[in-house]
């Protein structure tokens, strides 16, 4: 694989995103990540599932046991939009692992980053620009930018800054 | 508008089977035909060799950014615009 600048990952990854904002056919916040991880496009059928966890050690992972369907595990007791950032995040998991991510040649772009990559993809999957910005032109401000599109302070914080 | 062009060409392929199928078949020059690549964006990005879509879609993004770079570059005003001897916004200053 060619090497690859941060700025290009970062690209590649919005429209990743993107696609599957488009795909949902979202036209306002919030993203249902969990209908698209319940409810995937056919081509991820075998590759997405959801399973509710109880666990001290970690908010979410993705596992995908040899020749089985992959499934992210969740911890059962996470606030709402915790829920949902953590399912966004291992989303990109699932996407890298799958058939189709496999026949894109998404491990050897995005695997060297895997976090970085995962938590940059989630916060575009949740809060997409052209959300964010029909979101300001309407009038919203930032006291309730994070409830609207029910997505963690921290994540909202750092998309509006990025957005403005 | 090429940009915008290869945003939704990539944006689709997470979702569409078939831009991939046509890369590895050699046939994206096929579906870049059906949108709003310019011909000589669209020209260049059918030669690229890449081992992956991924791979493709990152040498295309260098490619048309470095293309609108340059449109970009040749359309920016000049600092010495109107300020060079015999330029007519210098003459109407002066004046």
């Amino acid at each position: 694989m060619i090497p690859i600048t941060k700025e290009e990952r970062q690209w590649f990854l919005r429209q990743l995103a993107l696609g599957l904002v488009e795909y949902l056919g979202v036209t306002e916040p919030p993203v249902p990540v969990e209908q698209l991880l319940r409810n995937p496009p056919p081509l991820y059928d075998d590759d997405f599932g959801v399973v509710d966890m109880f666990s001290n050690l970690w908010d979410a992972t993705f596992a995908r046991p040899p020749t089985q369907r992959g499934s992210i595990f969740v911890r059962m007791d996470l606030d709402p939009e915790q829920r949902r950032y953590a399912l966004a995040r291992e989303l990109l998991s699932a996407l890298i692992t799958s058939k189709h991510g496999r026949k894109m040649g998404l491990s050897d772009l995005l695997l060297p980053n895997l976090r970085e990559s995962a938590e940059y993809f989630a916060s575009q999957l949740l809060a997409p620009e052209h959300l964010i910005q029909a979101f300001q032109a309407q009038g919203g401000n930032f006291e309730t930018f994070a409830r609207t599109f029910n997505i963690p302070i921290q994540v909202a914080d750092h998309r509006w800054i990025e957005a403005a | 508008m090429s940009m915008k062009a290869l945003n939704q060409l990539v944006a689709r392929s997470i979702v569409d089977p078939s831009i991939l199928n046509a890369f590895s078949h050699g046939e994206i020059g096929t579906v870049m035909s059906e949108m709003d690549f310019t011909a000589d964006v669209r020209s260049s990005l059918e030669q690229l060799e890449a081992n992956s879509w991924a791979e493709f879609a990152t040498l295309a993004y260098r490619l048309v950014k470095a293309e609108e770079d340059a449109v970009r570059h040749v359309h920016l005003p000049s600092p010495l615009e109107g300020l060079l001897p015999g330029d007519a916004r210098a003459d109407e200053q002066v004046a």
